[in-house]
């Protein structure tokens, strides 16, 4: 398949070339078929997740936005995941810009610790999130789900952010400082904009990573702290009825309202052209 | 504290600068400034200039040693506070800020108001003459154009000395040329003292007021143009500036500024020596191309007979590669006014030059 | 220390403080429950120092038999005993009794209360038991590590569960299979989603693009709810297959093996595609052109220039899915069923249910050391893999 040379104008179809597009079209409807299935279900007039759907109305959609439950998971979420992008972002930030501008050696190290939360399995760090924060008498608290969300999605705003440094020119930095612009200045004036982009993608990443995050909720949350996750979670549990579709649906919309922000922010960015000068660079 | 005006702007006492506490990138450098001066540090990547220059602007600080400057050390002084305008090789301008805000920015650090920054800003466009393209972003400007605005950001806040990192190495060579004039009045115009870095010997020939050669993490000269040209102090400064032929023997006889010179086939060279290189002591006969005579003209105490290796036609000019005095690659630039001369390959012809235009030099310092 | 890693260190700082106080202490005090074993030795202080210092010959010194009860009946009074009976119960089943039995009846025990307690049950007159004892004075165990790997610590050394005992080679074995499948259907579905969505023009690659992002943006939990309504006997696909008579009564779906593959293929495909497509965008198409005019037909050139250099998209990608795969829960929660579990439902299921949290700890080690190990054998045989290169 990827044997035919990739000749710009030279688009014949064929067979091979056909079946691949077919194979692609097939796996990708995979991907998003299940999530559009969501929407008629959730739009049933009956009691039942079932299709056809015997009629169609916006029963549960009432249902979630009248229930106490609902509302109040969907307010913990919003706390906790506006919270937790808060802390990420601005600790994450200044430590990808400290371990940009330091000269120490074992930084791989340093990058490894900081972003083992993400690569230790999410069911290790709930119950040791689990056990330390009863113990600090933080477990059942939206702080304490808070400081653990924030732990899990730091290492999403500090790679963003390092990542759009590792485009960021030295030198630039050097010029603010010949300038006269002192390091908190050049920072300010210098470094925040033209790193803004992987900044607000991290925010974005950390957000949704908070807004996502069930598993550490499962053990830390009591019904008080319920999130949106959490209370999805009791339901399906509980008793299976179409308030959840209505749920996933809305969480479905919210995802899709994330990624359009972070491909405008990607876009914005690009056109902007944030990228060093000069013809060398 | 004011220092006297007639003090060097510089002064480097013995600055040395190592990255891994074991090589040294810069040796124990020694040299100073005049306010005013158009200061250009030559030499090969790797041969410390460019170091000497980051530690100038405060981008890295020396191992050992003190930099003074204006009347005061800077030795723990933070390149924001020292007041002095760099050039950057990419010129590094804000790609987020127009050419107004990147001219502005030193200003608004150093406090200066509005209405004078605006009327500062305008006339250092004007300077560099892009007063049209004040509303630009950096990136819809061309090469030429951002190294402007780089120059005339570098100068607008004022500072006594500006330091000039390659400034002109990403433009091409008729840009570079023009811009190496344009840099030379404003110099001129301003009498700001200007430290350059260059690898390009013709810019550092044009440009300054004196050249420091670099190698090796070494000055091996600090003179004027011409002087490093007509009197390089030794091998590595011959063979670097200009193009030298270069042949190895030892001084046979010293006899005031002259002196005999054997070479490695046997045969003696009359040559000027202006280092005191003893005799017995190896040294490299240094002699450039445009300088050897060939023909009748080939007459006096420096007389050879040289074997035509290859002949190479250039126009203006045509080059010789000779056999001659050990060495197959002896080369002869030759101009001819009345027509080229009936030469052959394989010919032997007679060679020589006048002993004022040889050199005999000892080896660079390290 | 130069001014510069003075500045840098206190921009990293907070974020050092925050991951050491709320992750690397935490994680630590957690693990290290795996083999802490100190329920007996505060429960039962005097009773450890004798044990300790008897020798483990016979039967311990009088003393430690009146010391026991003694020390069981107060902590049975305070009602401190709960740890150290669910530690010895968990060691050997039927302890607890054992233990509260005597507790019950230390008022009642004439002196010497060696031969009394003996009298009650002959268990205490077997040294085999007090060495067990002997054993949980600790302060450490490796009781919960072997537990873990279908062994037990006894006083003949470490003994092998038999097959049909065995519990968590085989989880660990289940669990190893299940992402392992579940990363190599991963990969060949990559594959050419990537390579189509690399090769189309912009506008049309953008779009197919999005169809990936979508689901990776939405939760895992909702994507495996979709999957849970969608499974269901009463759900569409077998509304649809009956609809069509392509099955006469519904499919058994939910709580399968089969389910859980589906469902954990489509959560993590799309960490499979963006590393995958980011490199194949990165290969110029100069090389299959030179590979062609070198004369290496369309197979050869894929096997020889196009695999080797999208290889690295592909092992990142199936790193990043088997790493995540090894850690699931939620999906075989929710849509798989009890023999479909892995290793994480375990660690919830003794951190919540069973309440031993030396065997929660014990999984979570051993989860950790098998991640741990795959990303070491990762760096080994893929050359040139760097974690931080998966761009997600």
């Amino acid at each position: 398949m990827a044997g035919t040379v990739p000749s710009a104008p030279a688009r014949k179809l064929s067979a091979g070339r056909l079946a691949l597009a077919l194979v692609t079209a097939l796996i990708l409807l995979f991907l998003v078929a299940p999530i559009v299935v969501v929407f008629p279900l959730s739009l049933s007039s009956g009691e039942l997740l079932v299709l056809p759907a015997p009629g169609y109305s916006l029963r549960w959609y009432e249902d979630f936005f009248t229930s106490s439950r609902w509302l109040s998971a969907t307010w913990n979420s919003f706390v906790v995941g506006i919270a937790t992008m808060i802390l990420a972002t601005l600790l994450g930030t200044l430590a990808a810009f400290g371990i940009f501008l330091g000269r120490f050696p074992g930084k791989a190290l340093l990058l490894a610790i900081l972003s083992l939360p993400m690569v230790t399995p999410v069911i290790v760090t709930a119950i040791a999130m689990y056990f330390s924060l009863s113990l600090v008498g933080l477990g059942s608290t939206l702080t304490g789900l808070i400081l653990a969300h924030t732990v899990l999605s730091v290492p999403f705003a500090l790679l963003t952010v390092l990542a759009s440094l590792q485009t960021f020119d030295q030198n630039l930095l050097r010029a603010a400082a010949s300038l006269g612009a002192n390091p908190a200045i050049a920072f300010r004036r210098v470094v925040l904009p033209l790193i803004a982009p992987g900044v607000a993608t991290g925010a974005l990443f950390a957000f949704a990573t908070s807004f996502d995050e069930l598993i550490v909720a499962l053990f830390i949350a009591s019904p008080g702290q319920f999130t949106l996750p959490r209370q999805m979670y009791a339901g399906l549990r509980e008793f299976l009825s179409p308030t959840i579709a209505a749920a996933a649906v809305l969480l479905i919309l919210f995802s899709v309202l994330l990624l359009a922000l972070n491909e405008f922010i990607r876009k914005r960015a690009q056109a902007r052209g944030a990228s060093p000068s000069g013809p060398t660079a | 504290m004011s220092p006297n005006m007639s003090d060097p702007i510089i002064v480097f006492d013995k600055v040395t600068k190592s990255y891994d506490g074991t090589t040294q990138v810069v040796k124990s450098l020694d040299f100073a400034v005049e306010r005013g001066e158009f200061v250009t540090l030559l030499g090969p990547s790797g041969s410390g200039k460019t170091t000497t220059l980051m530690m100038l602007a405060g981008f890295e600080d020396p191992s050992g040693g003190t930099i003074t400057f204006d009347g005061r050390p800077l030795n723990n002084v933070p390149a924001h506070r020292r007041g002095i305008g760099v050039v950057f090789q990419n010129y590094a301008l804000f790609p987020h800020m127009s050419v107004a805000a990147n001219l502005s920015f030193p200003m608004e650090m150093q406090g200066v108001g509005r209405a004078e920054r605006e009327e500062r800003v305008r006339g250092a466009l004007d300077m560099v003459k892009l007063g049209h393209l004040a509303d630009r972003r950096p990136t819809q400007l061309s090469g030429g154009q951002q190294q402007r605005v780089a120059l005339a950001r570098a100068l607008v806040f004022r500072p006594k000395l500006v330091l000039m990192d390659e400034p002109l190495g990403a433009l091409d060579k008729q840009l570079r040329e023009h811009m190496q004039l344009e840099i030379k009045h404003i110099h001129e115009q301003l009498g700001v003292t200007v430290v350059y870095v260059t690898h390009d010997q013709g810019e550092a020939l044009t440009m300054s007021n004196r050249v420091a050669v670099f190698h090796h993490g070494r000055i091996q000269q600090l003179a004027p143009p011409t002087e490093i040209y007509e009197k390089p102090a030794n091998a590595f400064v011959a063979s670097f500036i200009g193009e030298n032929n270069k042949l190895d023997g030892t001084i046979a006889a010293r006899d005031g500024a002259q002196c005999r010179l054997r070479l490695s086939d046997g045969s003696e060279v009359r040559a000027m020596t202006g280092t005191d290189l003893p005799v017995g002591a190896p040294a490299v006969l240094a002699l450039r191309p445009e300088k050897v005579l060939i023909g009748p003209a080939a007459a006096g105490e420096n007389r050879f007979d040289a074997v035509i290796e290859e002949l190479v036609y250039y126009g203006d000019h045509t080059r010789l590669r000779l056999r001659l005095g050990g060495s197959d690659s002896f080369t002869a630039r030759l101009t001819f006014r009345d027509g080229l001369p009936a030469l052959q390959r394989g010919e032997r012809i007679p060679v020589g030059w006048a002993t004022a235009n040889c050199l005999a030099l000892g080896p660079e310092e390290s | 220390m130069s001014r510069r890693n003075l500045l840098a260190a206190a921009l990293i700082a907070p974020l050092l403080l925050l991951v050491t106080l709320s992750f690397l202490v935490p994680l630590g005090a957690t693990l290290y429950r795996a083999v802490d074993d100190s329920e007996f030795s505060t429960t039962l202080p005097r009773t450890t120092a004798l044990l300790r210092a008897w020798d483990g010959k016979d039967l311990p010194p009088d003393a430690a038999f009146a010391a026991i009860v003694e020390e069981l009946r107060t902590a049975q009074q305070n009602q401190e005993a709960g740890a150290v009976l669910s530690r010895l119960n968990f060691e050997e089943t039927g302890l607890r009794s054992l233990l509260l039995q005597a507790a019950r009846a230390s008022a009642r025990l004439a002196p010497p209360v060696k031969d009394s307690l003996i009298a009650l049950n002959p268990r205490w007159g077997e040294p085999e038991l007090w060495r067990l004892f002997k054993r949980a004075t600790g302060p450490w165990t490796s009781l919960y590590l072997l537990r873990s790997l279908d062994m037990r610590p006894t006083d003949k050394g470490i003994v092998h569960a038999g097959a049909e005992d065995a519990v968590f080679l085989p989880l660990f074995w289940r669990t190893f299979e299940i992402s392992l499948i579940v990363t190599v259907i991963c990969a060949l579905l990559a594959y050419p989603v990537a390579y189509t969505l690399s090769i189309l023009p912009q506008g049309w690659a953008n779009a197919g693009m999005m169809l990936v992002l979508i689901p990776f943006w939405t939760s895992i939990l909702v994507r495996t709810t979709a999957w849970f309504i969608i499974l269901q006997r009463e759900g569409p696909i077998n509304a649809l297959l009956l609809a069509f008579d392509i099955v006469n009564q519904p499919l058994t779906m939910i709580f399968t093996r089969f389910a859980v593959y589906l469902a954990m293929v489509h959560v993590l495909l799309p960490f499979a595609i963006l590393p995958l497509y980011g490199v194949m965008k990165g290969i110029k198409p100069d090389y299959m052109r030179a590979a062609a005019s070198l004369g290496a037909p369309g197979w050869r050139r894929f096997l020889r220039i196009y695999l080797p250099l999208t290889m690295p998209g592909v092992a990142a990608g199936s790193l990043m899915v088997f790493m995540l795969s090894v850690g699931f829960y939620i999906t075989p929660a929710l849509v798989g069923g009890s023999g479909d579990q892995m290793v994480s439902y375990f660690i919830a299921f003794f951190t919540n249910t069973s309440v031993n949290w030396g065997m929660a700890a014990a999984l979570a080690t051993l989860l950790m050391a098998m991640t741990a190990l795959l990303v070491i054998v990762a760096r080994l045989i893929v050359p040139g893999f760097r974690s931080g290169n998966v761009k997600v």
